[in-house]
């Protein structure tokens, strides 16, 4: 029977935070998309804290803006409350978090994506995705089937997921939702080795039944750079967050029902994340301490939902209420959502190239949690990536690999496909080798140009980013002019406890000075007139930190070098002489592209680094000769 | 991008010259740093002609030294190559290489001039097989080496100092990448005081790598023999002084002398026993206690005959007593006429007549240095972990001397974290990140 498929450029499965990012890449680079959800009403749905960035992860918001992504715009548009974290330790891991409005969140990104041109966004389950030739055939449980040349997987906790609430256990997706029941064994039968992880959300409280008067009020932050240099408007502050603790009895009482808890019996079977600990993990393993911190959050502007940050547990429901009543000013709390965990299916990343297309089937691209990663701000950046190279793959174009030192999606990516992860991967800036260059100040100066090449940076982006470049060297000549060492800059120096230069200097040379800096030079001497008080930060630092963003610049260098040599993808290592056995095995398993990613994997050494090197000169000579 | 790598690239312990060789892009530029010529300048410098000069050893202590300069590609690794050819021993061709990793260079890694010449395409094909075989050998070299002192105390050391130093770094990480966790973000630990502890311990494990032996405490070498047979004369004659007292009665040397001379840079400490046979006087039995005694302790037995006279009942007994051990039968007073009978190993001198002195000082150090490849790795790898641990005291002078953001602060513990790590093999991120997790209470 000859079947009538719908055609498409590509498509992508699951409109979460990846599948957004990814659709609309696809589309804004001219490519004709379909986006399949299982519920049109789980666009871009925060289903755990109502937060966007925080440590590391405001990196990766920021980055994802400057290659035109749209999560750091809608992010601003729907933010409650702005906060920078970290601003006493330094530059590099100071980073943005705002608390969004979880319904606006939602609509304002479905209505971005609605309005997207090339991009169809429809309601449905795909039981399967066929491979024919270089076409894809995804078919939905309704027996609707699409072709297209790509297909993205970004189906989040969906796959065979399992909601856990003390002995109930549901065949169900996060919040309600349908899971997707079929999809997992389609990608068995393509070859591909899946996973199994937990994670877990803790409970909603009604805010009518809290007693704040025993909490701390959390403010937020004034005069704060938005996540995306796109965004004009000021982001206000329009609610507070609280933070409280968990008292003796709350540990008494998981103490004496451990045996209710399916994340200690042992019921649950996923990996969870060590970073997310439910807290009968923390109670059971730091038995040492006797409260814990919890941070009550608005979940939106128009409910009266609160989240209850630190409060992840799958304890039975009505242990749940005995707990959170035991709790210091939530004596009273209506609980209105329980805690839950799910169990989900993803695949073993290190299947992937560092493009996110799977190494055995070109055209199949995966992006977010199905990769083994948790956060929203992780698998947005993936989304983007995999949403790029789906691009480039379509149009026959060489794909796109962010490296370690482009940014911390480069660093991501590069730890899950090269050392694959044994727990729900959460980025931190302690994985960032290269964290002073990787700023989230500076992320539009890192990628906004590879953003314009694949075609994602939109000319009112990259006209934005020519003329911050061009005030920031303004402001840099600026410091370049000579200052005489006169009264005014005795009194200057005096003042800031610096001895006083012999010579005349430049601005530049003061500000290498421990106790000037750019702010102080321009109290004192008004050259900025006119210029943004934030690209005077950039600069700054850019100046105040230069010795050391030279070493971290030399340190790269050497790194390029190894990753500037590339092995052929069908490099024979079985039959590779004089690498060890255990090089060869997981040499042939992550199929490294160049001798840079070889030498991250665990268990190859820098001696078989160096054999290979020999081998792949070798290979090359000979074929050639 | 190119760094500069130095090694010796002569066989150590032996030879009249030592030759430590540079190759990378600007390696002239980094040897003209540490080599003194008059009238020389870098642009001056003609490729493969003879420069004679000086390389300022210590403060003040200069060393002759020629130099040679190939440009690329035209040289052995096609890169710039400089070679110093120095006085033979490892002593100094070592302190040369420290010279130059001092000045920027690194110290190579196994078979790296070899596998650079490749990859310039300055080899041949057929020699890829052979240069991959010299990578494997030379990191299994160094991996037994590493083995032998990651047994020892020194390395227990490192690894403590290392140990440390993870968890300074994961509680400061930590409060980055958790700065809510308001109570665990707080850093409870005086930063700068660890620091300086640290930075203590490394300090005294660099003064005991430092004296790793055959570099400092040198070649232990016991001198036997009956009573009378020339023994302190060999002795003296291998210092070329006099130190012992030589008298013609029996028994003089009563108790047993430590004397150390220097020979192509390696030291050899010499001990002449007392007249090795059974008394009844007290004082010298003593002696012969000790002497039996230093046989124990060392690495080398030089056995002294008289060669004009027929080997004794004494004798014998004596070669008993050194049965087993590394010993070369020395056959003393050539200056007379030969009686005894030619044995296995053996060398023919005459301490009166200062004959064949040298041949035996070349002897010994070739008997015990046999392994000659066994030593190199040994040696090297000394020189390897000195060099990290003094790389490690100088990040840690610049850590404690600036005042820095925690960012920046936390970035050069993560070096110094690294550096040790060459050591100790132990340089996986996600060590920390594991300590991070299993120390710290952290989450939603």
């Amino acid at each position: 029977m000859e079947r009538n498929y719908e055609q498409f450029d590509a498509i992508v499965i699951g409109a979460g935070h990846a599948g957004c990012e990814a659709a609309l890449a696809l589309s804004r680079t001219g490519n004709k998309t379909l986006l399949l959800t299982i519920s049109l009403d789980a666009i871009a749905f925060l289903a755990c804290n109502p937060s966007i960035g925080g440590t590391a992860k405001g990196q990766l918001v920021a980055e994802v803006d400057a290659l035109g992504g749209e999560m750091g715009r809608v992010a601003d548009k729907t933010a409650l409350q702005i906060r920078m974290l970290n601003r006493g330790k330094g530059p590099a891991v100071q980073s943005l978090r705002v608390q969004a409005d979880k319904n606006q969140y939602h609509s304002q990104m479905k209505k971005v994506l609605e309005s997207e041109k090339n991009l169809f966004v429809r309601q449905g389950e795909v039981v399967s995705v066929e491979v024919e030739g270089t076409d894809k055939i995804v078919t939905t449980q309704l027996g609707l089937q699409y072709r297209a040349n790509a297909v993205i997987f970004a189906t989040g906790v969906y796959l065979k997921s399992e909601i856990i609430i003390g002995q109930n256990r549901e065949y169900n997706g996060p919040n309600g939702f349908k899971n997707s029941s079929h999809l997992s064994e389609s990608l068995e039968k393509l070859g591909i080795k899946l996973l199994r992880f937990k994670t877990g959300t803790p409970v909603r409280l009604h805010a009518r039944s809290v007693d704040y008067r025993q909490m701390e009020v959390q403010l937020g932050d004034e005069d704060i750079m938005p996540f995306s240099t796109m965004t004009e408007e000021k982001v206000e502050n329009k609610a507070v967050c609280y933070l409280t603790y968990t008292t003796p009895k709350t540990h008494e009482i998981i103490r004496k029902n451990l045996d209710k808890a399916p994340a200690i019996s042992g019921e649950i079977k996923g990996i969870g994340p060590r970073y997310c600990p439910s807290i009968e993990t923390k109670v059971v393993r730091f038995a040492d301490k006797e409260r814990h911190q919890l941070f009550l959050e608005p979940e939106a502007i128009d409910t009266q939902e609160l989240y209850l940050q630190g409060f992840s547990t799958s304890m039975p429901a009505e242990l749940q209420k005995e707990m959170v009543h035991s709790v210091i000013g939530l004596e009273n709390a209506e609980i209105m959502r329980d805690a839950y965990a799910i169990e989900y299916d993803c695949i073993e990343p290190t299947q992937l190239k560092p493009t996110l297309e799977l190494k055995t089937i070109d055209g199949l691209f995966f992006a977010g949690q199905i990769n083994g990663t948790s956060g929203y701000e992780e698998a947005a950046a993936q989304g983007i990536v995999a949403g790029i190279n789906a691009s480039l793959y379509i149009k026959g174009q060489p794909q796109m690999v962010l490296k370690r030192n482009d940014g911390y999606i480069g660093v991501l990516i590069d730890d899950i496909v090269t050392k694959g992860t044994n727990e729900p991967y959460r980025m931190m800036t302690s994985r960032a080798e290269y964290r002073l260059l990787l700023r989230q100040d500076n992320a539009d100066m890192r990628l906004t140009e590879i953003g314009r090449k694949v075609g994602l940076v939109d000319d009112l982006r990259w006209q934005k980013f020519l003329s911050k470049k061009e005030k920031m060297a303004e402001i840099e000549k600026i410091l370049m002019q000579k200052v005489v060492v006169d009264e005014k800059l005795k009194k200057f120096f005096g003042e800031n406890g610096e001895p006083i230069p012999k010579e005349n200097q430049r601005f530049y040379d003061l500000m290498k000075r421990t106790n000037i800096d750019i702010f102080k030079i321009e109290n004192a001497y008004n050259l900025f007139a006119g210029f943004d008080k934030q690209l005077l930060e950039i600069v700054n630092i850019k100046i105040k930190y230069e010795g050391y963003l030279k070493q971290q610049q030399e340190d790269i260098d050497k790194m390029l070098a190894n990753e500037s040599v590339a092995i052929p993808e069908n490099f024979d290592y079985s039959s590779a002489q004089g690498l060890r056995e255990e090089a060869k095995e997981k040499l042939a398993q992550i199929k490294p592209l160049n001798l840079g990613q070889a030498s991250r994997i665990s268990g190859v050494s820098p001696a078989d680094v160096s054999v290979l090197s020999i081998l792949v000169k070798k290979g090359k000579n000979e074929k050639f000769s | 991008m190119k760094d500069v790598i130095v090694s010796i690239s002569t066989p150590l312990g032996k030879g009249a010259i030592a030759v430590v060789r540079l190759s990378g892009q600007g390696c002239l530029s980094l040897a003209l740093k540490v080599f003194h010529a008059q009238n020389v300048r870098e642009s001056e410098i003609k490729p493969r002609y003879m420069y004679f000069g000086r390389l300022e050893i210590e403060d003040g202590v200069f060393e002759e030294c020629l130099m040679v300069y190939f440009k690329a590609p035209f040289s052995y690794t096609g890169e710039d190559i400089v070679e110093f050819q120095v006085h033979g021993g490892v002593l100094l061709a070592q302190k040369v290489v420290d010279l130059c990793l001092k000045t920027g260079a690194r110290l190579a890694e196994a078979g790296e001039f070899s596998k650079r010449a490749f990859l310039n395409g300055k080899i041949t094909l057929d020699k890829a097989e052979a240069i991959i075989g010299e990578i494997n050998a030379e990191a299994e070299g160094e991996l037994k080496s590493s083995l032998q002192i990651t047994n020892g105390r020194l390395s227990q050391k490192i690894l403590d100092a290392q140990e440390e130093l993870k968890l300074l770094l994961a509680e400061i990480e930590v409060g980055m990448d958790y700065p809510d966790e308001t109570e665990e973000a707080a850093l409870k630990t005086d930063v700068a005081a660890k620091l300086s502890e640290i930075k203590e311990e490394v300090c005294r494990i660099l003064d005991d790598a430092k004296s790793a032996k055959f570099l400092k405490s040198g070649i232990n070498v016991a001198l036997v023999g009956k009573t009378n047979v020339g023994k302190s004369s060999v002795m003296n004659a291998l210092l070329g002084q006099d130190r012992a007292i030589v008298t013609d009665i029996k028994g003089t040397t009563r108790d047993s002398i430590t004397e150390s001379f220097e020979f192509k840079g390696i030291k050899i400490n010499l001990i002449d026993t007392a007249g090795i046979r059974e008394t009844e006087d007290v004082v010298e039995s003593l002696g012969i206690e000790k002497s039996k005694n230093s046989l124990k302790n060392s690495d080398l037995v030089l056995f002294v005959l008289d060669g004009s006279e027929e080997k004794t009942e004494e004798d014998k007994q004596i070669e008993k007593l050194i049965e087993g051990k590394n010993y070369i039968t020395v056959v003393n007073k050539a200056d007379k006429k030969r009686v005894l009978k030619k044995s296995l190993n053996e060398i023919e001198i005459s301490a009166l007549q200062n004959k064949n002195i040298d041949k035996l000082k070349q002897k010994i150090v070739d008997t015990v240095l046999e392994k000659e490849i066994e030593f190199n790795s040994l040696v090297l790898t000394n020189e390897r972990q000195s060099q990290i641990l003094e790389e490690a005291n100088l990040l840690l002078e610049q850590i404690l001397q600036s005042a820095n953001t925690l960012d920046v602060m936390s970035m050069q513990i993560k070096k110094l974290w690294l550096t040790l790590g060459k050591i100790t093999g132990n340089t996986e991120n996600e060590d920390i990140i594991n300590l991070i997790f299993s120390k710290f209470c952290l989450g939603k």
